[in-house]
């Protein structure tokens, strides 16, 4: 079963228009359903058939000896030339072997003991070497991990202290049940929205996010979404604007797609 | 009017998709009909692994085959033909270097060709931070503009009357799911860019895109 939602993804991502962690989570996504795949696939490939639209102009000529050029001959696809010297090689081969043999006899003897003293040595230096090394190694890696650890958790009680949290409730009455919590992230100029027991609205409508900052005259738009039968949603949202102050955040409900600026009844508000 | 992208956020997964063993073709293709979708398809497949065991003969007879619409979309959204020509070399050359690693089960040779050249140009493009210029030029009409270059090869005839259905079913879309679909693909701007341009909600761009290239989907029977 693919969704609406997935269907739309799966577009923007045939034309590479998806980016950062939208595009991620869907490729995690795609990874796990195979069925998603399969469209993905089938719209990546209508998508490079827009080829085709495009005025037909044709290269120049010289374009292609310039590619064919540039290949080169590709490796182990070279004739092997035949040379009749080579009938030769064997006896040439073995003169030169009788040679070498009574020649290495002799020095055979003088180099074999200090061929030993000096392997000796080696295996000594090599040793004392790896020791050394891992040493170091070891030394590097616990080093390190103490200043990730350090890191992480310098990071985590910073991100901790700037996040704001705020629980939104119904305005209206509308909505008297929704229990919503919204955690926004200044630094990221991200958030997330959790909400429980949300009415299901026409397949017309969409609610719709809004961050207000005094900075702005109009509550800034944080996005659409919808919400399933089960009334429960778990997004995250970002603004069409950079929110210096997040003072309070709201939920309405627009026309599908959602509107510049809101129209529709707020149905969830908190500070 | 700027509006929102909503990012929604599934929970990611581990695993990267399963990748089929690439497809293995052992004999040359014998001289077919030439304008035959389903035989350029396979054609195209045995050439390219015909490249992957070293046959710079069959890297000319794909170029034949490809360069003209492979070009034509450089040049649609590079509108630049000394870059142009650039980014069909590099494509060639990746397709020679890389003929070994290609998955008939991943879509045509064709797909594969136009999806490295329009990821390229359109690199390019962002690269050179043009976009005001470039969208003046590419946002006029779709125009079948009439071949400025030599005669059609015979490995080309197949793209010539393709193109004719593709065209075809552009002009099928809604007017504007088809300046959409043709932002998209083409300009190199990203979502909230091309519902600036067209002046219209983040989702009702992409809404607009889901349904044009379904329905581009459903009227292109055939894969090249």
């Amino acid at each position: 079963m693919i969704t609406e939602r997935q269907e739309e993804l799966a577009a923007l991502h045939a034309f590479g228009l998806l980016e950062g962690a939208e595009r991620d989570a869907f490729v995690a996504e795609l990874a796990a359903n195979p069925d998603l795949r399969a469209l993905c696939d089938s719209l990546v490939g209508t998508a490079a058939e827009l080829a085709l639209a495009s005025p037909p102009i044709a290269p120049p000529a010289s374009l292609k000896a310039r590619i064919l050029t540039a290949a080169g001959e590709p490796a182990g696809t070279g004739k092997v030339v035949s040379f009749p010297l080579l009938k030769f090689a064997p006896w040439a081969v073995a003169a030169a072997l009788a040679v070498a043999v009574t020649w290495f006899a002799s020095q055979n003897l003088a180099l074999r003991n200090e061929n030993l003293t000096l392997r000796s040595e080696r295996q000594l230096a090599e040793v004392a070497y790896k020791m050394a090394q891992n040493q170091l190694t070891e030394r590097s890696l616990i080093a390190e991990k103490m200043i990730a650890e350090l890191g992480n958790q310098l990071r985590q009680s910073e991100d901790l202290t700037r996040l704001k949290v705020t629980a939104l409730a119904s305005l209206a009455g509308n909505t008297k049940e929704a229990q919503a919590i919204a955690v926004w992230n200044p630094e990221q100029q991200s958030g997330l929205l959790t909400i429980e027991k949300l009415p299901t609205i026409a397949d017309t409508q969409d609610y719709q996010i809004w961050i207000v900052d005094p900075a702005y005259p109009n509550p800034v738009n944080g996005g659409v979404f919808h919400v399933g039968a089960d009334g429960k949603v778990a997004l995250g949202f970002k603004p069409d604007q950079p929110v210096a102050q997040a003072a309070a955040f709201a939920i309405s409900l627009e026309k599908k797609g959602g509107v510049p600026k809101a129209e529709g009844p707020i149905v969830l508000l908190g500070r | 009017m700027l509006l929102a992208s909503v990012r929604l956020f599934p929970f990611p997964g581990t695993a990267s998709p399963p990748r089929a063993e690439p497809a293995r073709f052992c004999v040359m293709p014998a001289a077919t009909d030439s304008s035959d979708p389903q035989n350029q398809a396979g054609e195209q497949a045995a050439l390219l692994t015909a490249m992957a065991r070293g046959d710079k003969t069959a890297l000319a007879r794909l170029y034949d085959s490809l360069a003209k619409p492979l070009y034509s979309l450089a040049f649609r959204v590079l509108n630049d033909a000394t870059e142009a020509q650039d980014i069909i070399q590099d494509v060639f050359l990746q397709m020679w270097h890389k003929a070994a690693d290609y998955d008939t089960s991943r879509g045509s040779v064709f797909s594969w060709a136009a999806t490295l050249t329009r990821n390229r140009a359109i690199d390019r493009v962002r690269m050179r931070r043009r976009r005001a210029e470039l969208l003046a030029e590419s946002a006029g009409e779709l125009q079948p503009a009439a071949s400025t270059g030599d005669a059609d090869s015979a490995g080309s005839l197949w793209a010539q009357e393709k193109a004719g259905v593709v065209r075809a079913a552009l002009t099928q879309l809604a007017p504007d799911q088809q300046k959409a679909i043709e932002l998209a693909y083409f300009s190199g701007l990203t979502q909230q860019e091309i519902a600036t341009r067209l002046n219209e909600p983040l989702g009702t761009i992409k809404a607009r895109i889901r349904r044009g290239l379904l329905q581009l989907r459903e009227t292109l029977p055939a894969r090249l």
